[in-house]
C-alpha cells in the first residue's frame, strides 16, 4: 500500500518540471488557508491544489480499505487526513463567508475578469448568484413591496458592501520587495526584508499576497 | 472561529444607523412649508425661519450640506471647548458613555458639516482614542473584572473591548488545559439535526 | 484565530520519539516517517508523537531547547533587551504545554522548564503590551514584530489590528468628499 502511494508521489514529479510532492501542495493548501483568514478580500481561488489534495485523499482511503483491521497504520493515516480536510474545509467555508458578506461586490468584480483570471471556482460562482437572487427576492418579499413606488427598487449601488482595504493584517516576508509605499500621515516608503514580520495595511501589499512574495500570519 | 470583521463601511451597519440617529441643534435658516409638525409646539402648518429645533443628524445633514442651506447647525456642547478640555487633561477619567454612547461615531459624522467647530472634532476623536486605548486594552485582558464594565465604554470602544475580551478568554482556557480539540461548527451541528429531521417528517 | 488553530499549526512540527514498537516506514501524504524501531529514536510529527504516548507506543525525547540552563539564558536575555529576542522555537509555547502535558515523566526538569517559559511568556507578553500602546499613541502606519512568534501575535489579534482600523476611520473622516444623498456610509 505505501508503494502506490509512492508512486502517486513519483507521477506527480514526473507531470510537472517544479517539485510538486504531495507535501508541498499540503504546504501550498496551509498557505492559501492562512492568506484568505486574514485578507480582507476574496483572493484567487487554490481549486487546483484542493482538487489535488482531494485526490491523493481518496487514494489513500483505497489503499487504507486493503488493510487489516489492527494495523497501526489506518489510525495514523486517519488522523493525517482529517488534518488536510479540517484545514480544506476551513478554506472553502471562509470563502464562502466572505461571498455571503461582499455578494454584489465580488460579483461585480468577478464579471469584469476573463473566466481564466476569475477569483471565483465555478461552483462559486453560482453559490454567489444563487444567493444574491435569495437575498434580492427577501428584501422584495419582506419590504420593498410595501414600500411607496418611488422606494422599491432594490438599488444595487448602495446596498453593495465592500471589504475594507485598508484593514490593517500581520505578514511574514518571504522574497525581499523593495520601495513599498505605506498610505498615512507620513507615506512612509519602506522595504521588506526575507523573513522579517511586519503589521501593516492590507492595501500596499495585496498584489504581494496573490504573488506569494509575503505570507499573511 | 469565523471571520471577525473589522470595520468597513457598510451599508447595513446598524451602529451607524442608530448613531445617525443622534440630534443636532438646528436653526431654520428659510420658511419650510408643511413641516410644521416638526416643531412640536408650533401651531402653523410651515416651518418658521428662525425656528430652533433638534433634528436627527440623518434629516439635519442633507438639509445643511446645500449651497443654500435650510438649517444651520450648532455643534453639541460635548464636542466643544469645555469637554475639550476635560478630555485633553485625562481621557481616561471620563465615563464617555455618560456623555453620549455613540461618541466617536456621532463625531466622525459631525465631522462633515462645514462649521468651524467641526474642524476640531477629528483632532477630538484621535486624541481621545489614542489616550483610551490602553485603558480598554486594559480592561480587556483583566478577565477577573466583571464582563459589565464594557457597558461604561461608548459604543466603538466597547465592540473593539468585545472581541478582545473573547479572545483573551479563548487564550486563558486554551493555557489553562493545556492544549484542546478543534470543535465542529455549530452551524455544522446543526445542519446534520436539522437534515435528519426532514428526513423523518418525510417519511412520517 | 483560536489558540487551538495555532496549536494546529505548531503540532506539524517535527519531536523525537523513542518507539516501543518496530514498523517500517509510513508513507503519509506530507512526507514519509519511520522506520520504527524498537528503543531507536526517530522523528514524528508533534501531532503523532501525542497519540501514540497516550497509547504508551513510544517515550517522547525532549526537543534540544528544552533544557533548564539554556532557557534561563533565553529568559535572561530577554529581560535585558529592548526589543524581542529570537526564541528557540517558533512555536515554544505551544510545544512545551503539549509535550509537557503529555509526558512529563519523559523529559527531565519538566516542572522546571514549565516555570521557566511560563516566565518567559509573562515577559514577552508584558512588553507586547507596551510596544502596542506605544504604537497606538505614535502615528506610525507599520510595526515591525520580528521574533515574534504565532501564538503571541495572536494574543494581539483581532484588537490591535481593528483598533488601527478604527483609528484610521477617525483619521480620514474629516477629509472625504462629501454627498448629501448618502449618509450611511462612515
Amino acid at each position: 500500500m505505501d508503494d502506490s502511494v509512492a508512486d502517486v508521489s513519483e507521477h506527480l514529479d514526473s507531470s510537472d518540471n517544479e517539485e510538486f510532492t504531495p507535501g508541498k501542495v499540503l504546504q501550498d493548501i496551509e498557505n492559501a488557508w492562512l492568506n484568505e483568514k486574514f485578507a480582507p478580500e476574496i483572493l484567487p481561488h487554490q481549486s487546483e491544489l484542493v482538487d489535488c489534495m482531494l485526490e491523493q485523499i481518496s487514494h489513500m482511503e483505497e489503499n487504507m480499505k486493503k488493510l487489516k483491521k489492527g494495523d497501526i497504520r489506518l489510525a495514523i493515516h486517519k488522523m493525517e487526513i482529517d488534518r488536510i480536510r479540517f484545514v480544506i474545509k476551513s478554506y472553502l467555508r471562509t470563502r464562502l463567508e466572505k461571498i455571503e458578506q461582499y455578494t454584489i461586490h465580488i460579483l461585480s468584480e468577478d464579471d469584469k475578469k476573463s473566466p481564466e483570471e476569475s477569483y471565483l471556482t465555478p461552483g462559486e460562482r453560482k453559490f454567489a448568484k444563487e444567493y444574491l437572487a435569495n437575498i434580492e427576492t427577501l428584501f422584495r418579499t419582506v419590504a420593498l413591496q410595501h414600500m411607496p413606488a418611488n422606494f422599491q427598487a432594490f438599488e444595487v449601488d448602495k446596498l453593495t458592501v465592500k471589504p475594507n482595504l485598508n484593514s490593517h493584517v500581520f505578514l511574514r516576508v518571504n522574497k525581499p520587495v523593495q520601495g513599498i509605499i505605506v498610505p498615512g500621515t507620513t507615506n512612509d516608503e519602506i522595504d521588506l526584508t526575507a523573513g522579517a514580520q511586519r503589521l501593516i495595511q492590507y492595501q500596499p501589499i495585496a498584489s504581494l499576497v496573490k504573488e506569494g512574495a509575503v505570507q499573511l500570519i | 472561529m469565523s471571520l471577525c470583521h473589522s470595520y468597513m463601511p457598510n451599508y447595513f451597519s446598524i451602529d451607524d444607523i442608530l448613531s445617525s440617529q443622534e440630534r443636532v441643534s438646528c436653526k431654520i435658516e428659510v420658511k419650510l412649508p408643511g413641516l410644521g409638525y416638526l416643531d412640536v409646539s408650533s401651531e402653523s402648518p410651515d416651518l418658521q425661519s428662525g425656528t430652533k429645533l433638534d433634528l436627527p443628524h440623518w434629516l439635519a445633514y442633507p438639509m445643511n450640506s446645500r449651497t443654500h442651506p435650510f438649517v444651520s447647525i450648532e455643534v453639541p456642547k460635548i464636542y466643544k471647548e469645555a469637554y475639550r478640555e476635560i478630555l485633553t487633561a485625562d481621557a481616561c477619567a471620563v465615563a464617555l458613555n455618560k456623555w453620549s454612547c455613540y461618541f466617536y461615531e456621532f463625531g466622525i459624522h459631525l465631522a462633515q458639516y462645514e462649521h468651524s467647530d467641526c474642524n476640531l472634532i477629528q483632532d477630538l476623536l484621535l486624541q481621545a482614542f489614542k489616550s483610551r486605548f490602553r485603558l480598554v486594552m486594559d480592561w480587556a485582558h483583566n478577565t477577573g473584572t466583571d464582563p459589565t464594565v464594557g457597558l461604561q465604554l461608548p459604543i466603538l470602544e466597547r465592540k473593539l473591548f468585545l472581541t478582545g475580551r473573547k479572545s483573551r478568554c479563548l487564550l486563558i482556557s486554551w493555557l489553562k488545559e493545556g492544549g484542546g480539540s478543534i470543535e465542529t461548527s455549530e452551524m455544522v451541528a446543526n445542519h446534520k439535526k436539522r437534515k435528519r429531521a426532514e428526513l423523518e417528517d418525510e417519511n412520517t | 484565530m483560536d489558540p487551538n488553530e495555532v496549536e494546529f499549526l505548531g503540532e506539524k512540527q517535527l519531536v523525537t520519539i523513542i518507539p516501543s514498537f518496530t514498523f517500517n516506514q509510513i508513507h503519509l501524504i506530507s512526507g514519509s516517517i519511520g522506520p520504527f524501531r524498537a528503543g531507536l529514536p526517530t522523528q514524528v510529527p508533534i501531532w503523532l508523537a501525542v497519540n501514540l504516548k497516550q497509547q504508551q507506543k513510544c517515550r517522547i525525547v525532549g526537543q534540544e531547547w528544552m533544557d533548564a540552563k539554556l532557557l534561563i539564558d533565553v529568559k535572561d536575555e530577554e529581560k535585558t533587551s529592548k526589543f524581542f529576542t529570537k526564541m528557540p522555537s517558533d512555536h515554544y509555547m505551544d510545544e512545551t504545554l503539549m509535550l509537557l502535558g503529555v509526558a512529563p515523566e519523559d523529559i527531565p526538569q519538566a516542572e522546571e522548564i514549565r516555570t521557566i517559559v511560563k516566565d518567559l511568556w509573562d515577559i514577552r507578553m508584558s512588553k507586547l503590551r507596551t510596544s502596542v500602546d506605544a504604537f497606538m499613541k505614535s502615528d506610525s502606519a507599520f510595526a515591525k514584530l520580528d521574533h515574534l512568534t504565532p501564538m503571541e501575535i495572536n494574543c494581539i489579534r483581532p484588537s490591535l489590528p481593528h483598533a488601527l482600523d478604527q483609528r484610521d476611520r477617525i483619521q480620514t473622516c474629516g477629509s472625504r468628499p462629501r454627498d448629501s444623498q448618502d449618509t450611511q456610509r462612515s
